[in-house]
């Protein structure tokens, strides 16, 4: 199972190095899909690797070896995907966290300190929606016609499975 | 697959509780709730990897793994990363402005909104105080005389995100 994991973890850090000189470079708006992509193309080399190299990857004691083929390649490629998967939660973060955005609005003000109102100013709610209606027009998800925007057929499934899951598990309005 | 089938089933049975918790009682403290009752489940976790039978007795060779720490490992791992993931699935649907914009969107499929309709729906004030009122909960502000200034977590925090930002080239966000 050793080889899995390690195959997954190198694997992982492969797309950390890369995606950094990719980010800077690329000019697009699509930085996720491109996040992706990347991804995929490590899947299917981890897949690669792992059926081409010998169970102790030359260096593991023989302890480490004993799992079948097929339970450490699924093992490693699911750990592989969950680590993509965290990392893609961080990088929401940083992309769009309004708290993060808040946290360094205070830290760039003159007094590093704010009211409500100022940061409202600075970040305005027009701004914050304008910026998710760019994202959900990118991603298909609606469509924008003379200035009035809705939903396409994915938006509406997804506005749908939402609005159930926050309606059962009592969320609230949310936003 | 002793692990992962164990890691499967005790997430299964976490989704399960945190599912009937949420429904049926208004939580307000929604964090700790979803990691105190994931790691309420780690014994569960426990429970179904000593109750599954060993590999050799029921998989054939390529998907058995022995029964030892490694194994015990990458299902324990299988159960945090799906935490994780329903975590990122869960605070999408409660916090996301743009989940909230396309249920908005919903309301009026045939002639949808525009900017400024849209934008008479929300209350920010609501928005941004739920964000600052977290904030401060977490210890990453503190509220002065209706003032916000940041903590030394929130300085650390403000100083990695904005670096990030700068690093992967991301412009201001939020």
């Amino acid at each position: 199972m050793l080889k899995g994991l390690i195959l997954a973890c190198a694997g992982f850090a492969l797309f950390l190095i890369i995606h950094v000189p990719l980010f800077r470079l690329q000019l697009s708006e699509f930085r996720f899909r491109t996040m992706v992509r990347l991804a995929l193309v490590l899947g299917v080399l981890l897949l690669t690797v792992h059926r081409a190299t010998p169970s102790d990857l030359w260096v593991l004691p023989s302890a480490y070896t004993r799992a079948g083929w097929a339970i450490d390649l699924l093992n490693g490629l699911m750990v592989f995907t969950f680590l993509f998967v965290g990392y893609s939660m961080f990088y929401f973060l940083i992309d769009r966290g309004f708290s993060g955005r808040i946290m360094i609005e205070i830290e760039a003000s003159p007094l590093r300190r704010l009211r409500p109102d100022e940061i409202a100013a600075r970040y305005s709610l027009e701004m914050v929606l304008q910026r998710r209606l760019n994202e959900l027009l990118g991603i298909g998800r609606i469509t924008a016609i003379n200035g009035r925007y809705c939903n396409t057929s994915k938006g509406r499934w997804s506005a749908v499975m939402f609005a159930f899951v926050k309606k059962f598990l009592q969320l609230g309005e949310g936003g | 697959m002793r692990g992962l089938l164990a890691g499967i089933l005790a997430f299964g049975m976490y989704f399960l509780v945190q599912a009937v918790v949420f429904h049926s009682v208004q939580v307000s403290r929604r964090a700790l709730v979803l990691a105190g009752l994931w790691l309420g489940g780690l014994p569960v976790y426990v429970w179904f990897y000593t109750w599954l039978p060993d590999d050799r007795s029921v998989w054939p060779a390529p998907l058995v793994a022995p029964s030892d720490v490694t194994t015990l490992f990458s299902g324990g791992l299988l159960y945090f990363f799906l935490f994780m993931g329903y975590a990122q699935f869960f605070y999408m649907a409660e916090s996301s402005v743009g989940v909230r914009t396309m249920i908005e969107l919903a309301s009026e499929p045939e002639k949808g909104l525009t900017l400024e309709e849209l934008t008479k729906r929300y209350h920010y004030d609501w928005m941004l105080d739920r964000r600052l009122r977290r904030l401060v909960h977490a210890g990453y502000l503190i509220e002065e005389m209706g003032y916000y200034r940041t903590t030394a977590r929130g300085r650390l925090a403000a100083a990695v995100l904005k670096w990030c930002k700068r690093l992967l080239r991301l412009g201001p966000g939020g």
